[in-house]
Protein backbone atom coordinates (compact mmCIF):
# COMPACT_ATOMS: atom_id res chain seq x y z
CA UNK A 1 0.00 0.00 0.00
CA UNK A 2 0.92 3.47 -0.67
CA UNK A 3 1.46 5.36 2.47
CA UNK A 4 4.10 6.77 4.99
CA UNK A 5 5.84 3.69 5.48
CA UNK A 6 7.38 3.86 2.17
CA UNK A 7 9.67 6.71 2.82
CA UNK A 8 12.82 6.45 0.29
CA UNK A 9 12.81 9.81 -1.24
CA UNK A 10 11.25 11.55 0.59
CA UNK A 11 13.07 14.94 1.61
CA UNK A 12 12.25 17.18 4.66
CA UNK A 13 13.56 14.88 8.19
CA UNK A 14 16.71 16.14 8.41
CA UNK A 15 19.83 13.95 9.25
CA UNK A 16 19.79 10.96 10.63
CA UNK A 17 21.31 11.32 14.22
CA UNK A 18 23.30 8.59 15.68
CA UNK A 19 23.21 8.40 19.52
CA UNK A 20 26.80 7.41 21.22
CA UNK A 21 26.69 4.30 23.60
CA UNK A 22 22.94 3.73 22.50
CA UNK A 23 21.18 1.42 24.69
CA UNK A 24 18.96 -1.49 23.19
CA UNK A 25 15.72 -0.05 24.88
CA UNK A 26 15.00 3.72 26.10
CA UNK A 27 12.63 2.92 28.60
CA UNK A 28 11.29 -0.07 30.51
CA UNK A 29 8.08 -0.36 28.90
CA UNK A 30 9.76 -0.76 25.13
CA UNK A 31 11.31 -4.33 26.35
CA UNK A 32 7.76 -4.71 27.02
CA UNK A 33 5.84 -3.95 23.54
CA UNK A 34 8.73 -6.04 21.82
CA UNK A 35 8.51 -9.11 24.33
CA UNK A 36 4.26 -9.16 24.22
CA UNK A 37 5.00 -8.89 19.84
CA UNK A 38 7.50 -11.50 20.05
CA UNK A 39 5.41 -13.96 22.30
CA UNK A 40 2.27 -12.66 20.21
CA UNK A 41 3.74 -14.27 17.09
CA UNK A 42 5.53 -16.97 18.41
CA UNK A 43 1.66 -18.04 19.56
CA UNK A 44 0.74 -18.31 16.28
CA UNK A 45 -1.68 -15.43 15.98
CA UNK A 46 -0.24 -13.46 13.12
CA UNK A 47 2.47 -14.09 11.12
CA UNK A 48 5.41 -11.23 10.42
CA UNK A 49 3.65 -9.46 7.50
CA UNK A 50 0.63 -8.88 8.73
CA UNK A 51 2.05 -7.45 11.55
CA UNK A 52 4.39 -5.02 9.00
CA UNK A 53 0.65 -3.76 7.43
CA UNK A 54 -1.13 -3.60 10.33
CA UNK A 55 1.33 -0.96 11.26
CA UNK A 56 1.11 0.42 7.68
CA UNK A 57 -2.52 0.53 7.75
CA UNK A 58 -2.32 3.49 10.78
CA UNK A 59 -2.95 6.91 9.24
CA UNK A 60 0.15 8.56 8.40
CA UNK A 61 0.00 11.55 10.77
CA UNK A 62 -0.52 9.09 13.71
CA UNK A 63 2.58 7.07 12.24
CA UNK A 64 5.05 9.70 12.49
CA UNK A 65 4.11 10.80 15.74
CA UNK A 66 4.20 7.61 18.15
CA UNK A 67 7.65 5.64 18.99
CA UNK A 68 8.82 3.03 17.31
CA UNK A 69 7.05 0.49 19.84
CA UNK A 70 4.49 2.52 20.12
CA UNK A 71 3.97 1.14 16.80
CA UNK A 72 4.35 -2.55 17.87
CA UNK A 73 2.45 -1.80 20.86
CA UNK A 74 -0.60 -0.42 18.87
CA UNK A 75 -0.06 -3.14 15.95
CA UNK A 76 -0.05 -5.89 18.27
CA UNK A 77 -2.99 -5.19 19.96
CA UNK A 78 -4.56 -4.37 16.71
CA UNK A 79 -3.67 -7.52 15.82
CA UNK A 80 -4.76 -9.70 18.57
CA UNK A 81 -8.03 -7.65 18.45
CA UNK A 82 -8.49 -8.29 14.62
CA UNK A 83 -8.16 -11.92 14.87
CA UNK A 84 -10.63 -12.13 17.65
CA UNK A 85 -8.05 -13.10 20.40
CA UNK A 86 -9.11 -9.84 22.74
CA UNK A 87 -11.98 -7.66 22.05
CA UNK A 88 -11.62 -4.22 21.86
CA UNK A 89 -13.61 -3.86 24.66
CA UNK A 90 -12.29 -5.91 26.99
CA UNK A 91 -8.51 -4.20 25.92
CA UNK A 92 -9.78 -0.79 27.12
CA UNK A 93 -11.66 -2.68 30.06
CA UNK A 94 -8.37 -3.42 31.20
CA UNK A 95 -6.63 -0.14 30.74
CA UNK A 96 -9.53 1.50 33.08
CA UNK A 97 -8.51 -1.07 35.52
CA UNK A 98 -4.89 -0.36 35.36
CA UNK A 99 -4.99 3.05 35.18
CA UNK A 100 -7.30 3.06 38.25
CA UNK A 101 -4.90 0.69 40.31
CA UNK A 102 -1.96 3.68 39.37
CA UNK A 103 -4.29 6.26 40.83
CA UNK B 1 -2.56 -22.02 14.22
CA UNK B 2 -2.33 -20.71 18.10
CA UNK B 3 -0.36 -22.35 19.99
CA UNK B 4 0.79 -22.71 24.14
CA UNK B 5 3.90 -20.69 24.51
CA UNK B 6 6.40 -22.84 27.19
CA UNK B 7 9.97 -21.86 27.98
CA UNK B 8 11.37 -23.50 25.20
CA UNK B 9 9.25 -21.82 22.85
CA UNK B 10 10.38 -18.36 24.70
CA UNK B 11 14.25 -19.29 24.77
CA UNK B 12 13.95 -20.45 21.26
CA UNK B 13 12.60 -16.94 20.04
CA UNK B 14 15.99 -15.80 20.13
CA UNK B 15 17.92 -17.95 19.15
CA UNK B 16 16.34 -19.25 16.55
CA UNK B 17 16.77 -16.72 13.63
CA UNK B 18 14.45 -18.19 11.01
CA UNK B 19 14.66 -17.85 7.28
CA UNK B 20 11.70 -17.08 4.55
CA UNK B 21 13.41 -19.54 2.32
CA UNK B 22 11.33 -22.61 0.64
CA UNK B 23 13.06 -25.90 -0.75
CA UNK B 24 10.35 -26.01 -3.00
CA UNK B 25 11.56 -26.14 -7.03
CA UNK B 26 10.10 -23.22 -8.66
CA UNK B 27 11.00 -22.08 -12.22
CA UNK B 28 12.71 -18.58 -12.02
CA UNK B 29 11.35 -16.40 -14.81
CA UNK B 30 14.12 -14.46 -14.73
CA UNK B 31 18.14 -15.37 -14.93
CA UNK B 32 21.43 -12.95 -13.85
CA UNK B 33 22.03 -10.60 -16.11
CA UNK B 34 18.43 -9.99 -17.96
CA UNK B 35 17.25 -6.65 -18.06
CA UNK B 36 14.11 -6.01 -16.23
CA UNK B 37 11.58 -3.43 -15.08
CA UNK B 38 9.91 -3.10 -11.88
CA UNK B 39 6.43 -3.55 -12.48
CA UNK B 40 4.07 -0.68 -12.19
CA UNK B 41 2.06 -1.98 -9.40
CA UNK B 42 -0.11 0.15 -6.71
CA UNK B 43 -1.71 -2.43 -4.65
CA UNK B 44 -3.93 -1.61 -1.50
CA UNK B 45 -2.34 -4.48 0.24
CA UNK B 46 1.42 -5.35 2.13
CA UNK B 47 3.96 -5.30 -0.74
CA UNK B 48 7.37 -4.73 -0.18
CA UNK B 49 8.24 -3.25 -3.39
CA UNK B 50 8.80 0.39 -2.39
CA UNK B 51 7.46 3.56 -4.64
CA UNK B 52 10.42 4.69 -6.00
CA UNK B 53 11.28 1.64 -7.62
CA UNK B 54 8.51 0.93 -9.73
CA UNK B 55 8.87 1.61 -13.48
CA UNK B 56 12.39 1.46 -13.30
CA UNK B 57 14.53 -0.48 -15.47
CA UNK B 58 17.43 -2.78 -13.96
CA UNK B 59 19.74 -6.05 -14.15
CA UNK B 60 19.10 -9.32 -12.36
CA UNK B 61 22.44 -9.22 -9.68
CA UNK B 62 21.47 -12.45 -7.98
CA UNK B 63 19.30 -15.35 -8.13
CA UNK B 64 18.63 -15.74 -4.20
CA UNK B 65 16.32 -18.97 -4.83
CA UNK B 66 12.79 -19.72 -3.77
CA UNK B 67 11.32 -17.62 -0.80
CA UNK B 68 8.04 -17.22 0.49
CA UNK B 69 6.09 -14.20 -1.16
CA UNK B 70 5.67 -11.35 2.04
CA UNK B 71 2.40 -9.99 -0.18
CA UNK B 72 0.49 -12.78 0.43
CA UNK B 73 1.40 -13.82 3.91
CA UNK B 74 0.13 -10.68 5.16
CA UNK B 75 -3.13 -11.49 3.11
CA UNK B 76 -3.83 -14.75 4.58
CA UNK B 77 -3.28 -16.03 0.69
CA UNK B 78 -0.64 -18.38 1.27
CA UNK B 79 2.90 -18.50 0.77
CA UNK B 80 3.24 -18.38 -3.30
CA UNK B 81 6.82 -19.49 -3.23
CA UNK B 82 8.56 -17.96 -5.78
CA UNK B 83 11.99 -16.53 -6.62
CA UNK B 84 13.75 -13.42 -5.27
CA UNK B 85 16.49 -11.68 -6.94
CA UNK B 86 19.11 -8.93 -5.82
CA UNK B 87 18.14 -6.30 -9.02
CA UNK B 88 20.60 -3.83 -9.53
CA UNK B 89 19.36 -0.18 -10.43
CA UNK B 90 21.42 2.16 -11.48
CA UNK B 91 20.80 5.62 -9.06
CA UNK B 92 20.41 7.71 -12.30
CA UNK B 93 17.68 5.43 -13.52
CA UNK B 94 16.33 6.14 -9.61
CA UNK B 95 17.06 9.69 -9.28
CA UNK B 96 17.85 11.13 -12.41
CA UNK B 97 20.76 12.57 -13.85
CA UNK B 98 22.14 14.74 -11.07
CA UNK B 99 23.23 11.91 -8.69
CA UNK B 100 26.93 10.39 -9.32
CA UNK B 101 26.82 7.99 -12.52
CA UNK B 102 29.12 5.47 -10.52
CA UNK B 103 26.34 4.57 -7.72
CA UNK B 104 24.15 1.81 -7.61
CA UNK B 105 21.06 0.41 -5.34
CA UNK B 106 20.78 -3.55 -5.10
CA UNK B 107 17.49 -4.45 -3.49
CA UNK B 108 16.32 -7.55 -3.01
CA UNK B 109 12.95 -8.19 -5.25
CA UNK B 110 10.40 -11.35 -5.98
CA UNK B 111 9.79 -12.47 -9.55
CA UNK B 112 6.11 -11.13 -9.43
CA UNK B 113 7.13 -7.58 -9.02
CA UNK B 114 9.47 -7.92 -12.34
CA UNK B 115 9.01 -8.14 -16.09
CA UNK B 116 11.06 -8.13 -19.28
CA UNK B 117 12.03 -4.88 -20.35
Amino acid sequence: MNSIHDMGGMHGYGPIVREEDEPVFHHEWEGKALALARIALAGGHFNLDEFRHVQERMPPAHYLTIRYYERWLEGTVAMLVEKGVITAEEYAARLAELSGEAL
Amino acid sequence: MSRVITREVVQGLYKHTGTARVDVDVAASFKVGDTIRARNINPTGHTRLPRYIRGKQGQVAVDHGVFQFADSLAHSSGKQPQHLYSVRFTAREIWGADVPAQDSLYIDLWDDYLESA
